[in-house]
């Protein structure tokens, strides 16, 4: 055990300090061509016609791609988890958020590459659009996405995440105080210095090298893959260097699209996006509207929740219904509650689509869940801490979806910054382990639900 | 789009010369505007002008009179007292200031962000901007020269060393924000009170009402809202600049009591 | 046109109003300072011009002719670092790394100039530069160390800076 408790140096820091470092946009091939999008200048809007004639025509553009040179056009990043496809590579019938690339180019300098997008004619009829998630179900709501404002294909048909857990109508009439919150954290640009990347160069032998930024290099492999319905061993991904991603860079954002480019040129391409198109184009975490309704006695215990989840999709599905998942699996933060409503939508809208980022789907409850339990305790003039406390997870509680606790860490992380921040606890609290409840912590509405299954 | 005909001229009456009546010319000064923009196509002018190489840099003094070249770097005001140091000091970061130029500076057009945060200085010092252009060479009040900016070429301003001068402005956690907002106030050799804005307008704006009602800086607070041409933009709403402008006026003549 | 990097003059082909960094990286193939943002928001692009730090690619390179310039690929001379590359392995400065080469540049100017280990003159000289991996606790400690003049054990790692809450040390 060499390295746990020792302070060993980045493996690669002698390399950063130096220059070392070869980022993407560091590889040097003689021949490379600039890539750059057209992009969707409308929020929604049904697509009339795509001519591409002037751009092709022009001197030093050596490819112009569109949906027609997509094997597989529509490929959900997560096909594999059962989530399908919503989402074309290059859009061919509609354009559902400002900046979806609908064609891109190769030629022989950026400048060039970006006229060559400007001459590409694009005819639309412009819809109206939908931002806000609380409109989505309105009868007269615009329509945001092709299946209809929310996602229905959650475990194949069903309309939303949803969380059925104990007796939610008893806990509700059982309750003294029903405490309501609704909490809505906006959408968050990861701003990676470094923004999307790749450069891809033709081999020999057919085989097309990618130098991607990916933080998922087998995942995003496989994503090209499929739209090119090649074999994987005609890809070979070189990766592992990545100038900050923060979730950001799990979207196979440009991999594919400069694959296309040079299939079609024969040449190297580079697609290094700007500062403007990683800040207006790029996914997003998403912005969250999150309704809680909890049944609370007036000497602190939570005993149901019932929550209501839009997540913010974005145009298209890409990870949402995955990050809405894990979202209902820990809607009730570091704590346990044992009567449960939950009802997650993944709701589409034409803004950026969101993806991962950090704490993928929890972040939102976490703020949620920490801001409604102070207006809980400050609802019944309690201590907030010793709402946390009382309700923490303990060893023998399940999680909203049924996983026992084995190791939870609530109470020792409590205790420890409420020592580190100079707050006593009651001796109660100082001594309480994550040990099963008994005594005290396990009140007689609660025996029930929360006490340890061998004791009844 | 092609990259447009570059003048580098080496004087400054080849530059006056190579500007001539304007027109469809980007004048690049110290670029940190300018370059980007035509990088990334933004602007897209058919000739552009250096002026690195024209002898327009430098600060002279004679008496109490301040004169500043219009290719002086930002980062040379900052000896030149209240209330230039203190603006100077919160424009971006020390690489921007050394490369930003004055007139630059008082020339940045506030299409998409409220650039220029020397206008409303100059404003409050009753600085003389001596620019050419169509018309030939003219010195005029900041005030008067910032509405027609685009079409002039600044060779240099001049001021008289104020009595106080004082600058409140919004504060942001990061070096990069453009400052949304900023008062300037100062008082003349003569005892005179004069106000200037940032961040209040499409331009540096004086603050007339304000300077009217001086005596009471709370009172001149509220008279400023009649002077100014709130907007919506990026980084503030014209309802946040309607709470604090009034805020920052009575700060920025607090100050300057202080400093009597 | 001429310019001088790292100690060696290079001649320049690209048209007068073209950033220094896009003549860096894309003609010269000095490939230390990166294209962040490419509108001086970022600082991923400093490099030292006659000894001030400045943002490359907001820099004509015609404003530049006969300038010297200095860039990350000329601080360690014949494999032995500068005290403040020494400074960002031990004080674990880089993550990512992509921010790291503007940050040396601005530290090294600032070093250069006689700049202290003083928080507030480290974060003046710093301000301008964004890193979105570590934090600035880092990058704040590695500078400051530098400025002392301490010497760098590269085999491990340097104690961070310890986070306080109402002065009780976490």
């Amino acid at each position: 055990m060499k390295a746990v408790g020792a302070r060993l140096p980045r493996y690669d820091a002698t390399e950063h300090v130096t220059s070392g470092t070869r980022y993407v946009d560091d590889v040097r091939i003689p021949g490379t061509l600039w890539a750059k999008a057209l992009r969707s200048p409308h929020d929604n809007a049904e697509i009339l016609s795509i001519d591409t004639s002037k751009a092709e025509a022009m001197a030093g553009v050596h490819a112009v791609v569109t949906f027609k040179d997509v094997h597989k056009n529509v490929h959900g990043h997560i096909e594999g988890l059962g989530i399908p496809g919503d989402e074309p590579l290059l859009a061919e019938t509609h354009v559902r958020y400002k900046g979806q690339p609908i064609a891109a180019v190769a030629a022989d300098s950026e400048a060039l590459a970006q006229r060559a997008t400007e001459a590409i004619e694009v005819t639309y009829k412009v819809l109206p659009a939908l931002f806000d998630v609380r409109k989505a179900f309105d009868a007269d709501a615009p329509q945001a996405h092709h299946w209809g404002n929310w996602y229905p294909h959650f475990e194949g048909e069903m309309d939303r995440r949803q969380i059925r857990k104990g007796d939610i109508e008893q806990a509700f009439a059982d309750a003294d105080v029903i405490v309501q919150g609704t909490y809505r954290p906006a959408a968050i640009e990861h701003v990676p210095l470094e923004t999307q990347v790749c450069q891809v160069v033709p081999e020999a032998g057919g085989r097309f090298v990618v130098y991607s930024a990916t933080q998922a290099m087998y995942f995003s492999m496989g994503v090209v893959a499929a739209h090119l319905n090649w074999p994987l061993n005609k890809l070979k991904f070189v990766g592992g260097t990545t100038g900050g991603g923060f979730g950001g860079k799990v979207d196979t954002a440009t991999e594919t699209i400069t694959t296309l480019l040079a299939i079609k040129s024969h040449r190297p391409v580079r697609w290094r996006w700007t500062r403007a198109e990683e800040f207006l184009f790029s996914s997003t975490r998403a912005a969250w509207h999150m309704e809680i309704a909890d049944a609370v006695t007036k000497d602190g215990w939570i005993l149901g929740r019932k929550m209501l989840t839009l997540h913010d999709a974005g145009a298209f599905a890409r990870f949402s219904p995955y990050g809405v998942t894990k979202h209902a699996f820990h809607h009730t933060g570091a704590y346990t509650i044992p009567n449960l409503e939950f009802n997650g939508f993944v709701v589409y809208t034409n803004r950026t689509p969101s993806t991962a980022m950090r704490g993928f789907g929890v972040t939102s409850v976490s703020f949620a869940t920490e801001t409604h339990l102070e207006r809980i305790a400050q609802t019944l003039g309690m201590d907030p801490l010793e709402v946390r406390m009382k309700n923490a997870t303990r060893i023998g509680d399940t999680s909203p979806n049924g996983i026992p606790y084995t190791d939870p860490s609530t109470v020792p992380v409590m205790q420890a910054l409420s020592g580190a921040v100079g707050i006593e606890l009651p001796a109660h609290y100082r001594t309480m382990t994550s040990a099963i409840r008994s005594g005290e912590d396990l009140p007689g509405h609660l025996v029930a639900q929360l006490g340890n299954p061998e004791d009844h | 789009m092609e990259d447009p005909a570059v003048l580098i001229p080496t004087s400054v009456a080849e530059a006056i010369e190579s500007f001539g009546a304007g027109g469809d010319i980007a004048i690049i000064g110290g670029g940190t505007i300018l370059v980007p923009e035509i990088r990334l196509g933004h602007a897209r002018p058919s000739r552009a002008l250096m002026l690195h190489g024209a002898g327009l840099a430098g600060i002279s003094r004679e008496g109490t009179r301040t004169t500043i070249g219009a290719m002086t770097p930002l980062s040379a005001l900052s000896s030149l007292g209240e209330p230039i140091a203190a603006a100077v000091s919160n424009i971006a970061d020390l690489e921007i200031r050394g490369q930003g130029t004055v007139g630059g500076n008082l020339c940045a057009q506030n299409t998409d962000a409220p650039r220029g945060d020397l206008q409303g200085v100059l404003i409050a010092l009753g600085a003389t901007v001596r620019s050419v252009g169509a018309g030939g060479e003219r010195s005029e009040p900041a005030e008067t020269f910032l509405p027609g900016r685009a079409d002039r070429l600044v060779l240099d301003v001049s001021f008289d060393a104020p009595a106080a001068g004082a600058y409140a402005y919004l504060d942001r956690a990061h070096t990069h924000e453009y400052t949304a907002l900023a008062v300037t106030a100062v008082r003349t050799a003569d005892g005179t009170i004069r106000l200037g804005a940032n961040g209040a307008g499409p331009h540096g704006l004086r603050l007339p009402s304000a300077e009217a009602a001086a005596a009471d800086p709370s009172a001149a607070g509220v008279a400023a809202l009649a002077d100014v041409q709130l907007f919506d933009d990026a980084i503030a709403s014209a309802w946040y600049r309607e709470k604090t402008l009034p805020v920052l006026v009575r700060r920025a003549l607090e100050q300057l009591k202080e400093t009597a | 046109m001429n310019i001088t990097i790292n100690g060696t003059s290079r001649i320049v082909n690209a048209g007068p109003l073209t950033p220094l960094l896009h003549v860096l990286r894309e003609e010269l193939d000095v490939l230390s300072p990166k294209a962040g943002c490419q509108q001086g928001g970022c600082g991923t692009c400093t490099v030292l011009v006659n000894g001030e730090p400045r943002r490359s690619c907001l820099l004509p390179i015609a404003a530049v002719e006969g300038a010297e310039v200095r860039t990350v690929e000329g601080l360690a001379s014949g494999g032995k670092l500068t005290p403040v590359q020494e400074a960002w392995i031990h004080h674990y400065a880089a993550q990512c790394g992509f921010c790291t080469s503007g940050f040396l540049m601005a530290a090294t100017a600032y070093l250069e100039k006689g700049g202290s280990d003083d928080h507030a003159e480290i974060a003046a000289a710093l301000g301008g530069h964004v890193c979105r991996c570590t934090g600035y606790v880092k990058i704040y400690d590695a500078v400051a160390a530098a400025a002392r003049g301490e010497s760098f054990d590269l085999a491990t790692t340097a104690a961070g800076s310890r986070t306080t809450i109402r002065g009780v040390e976490l």
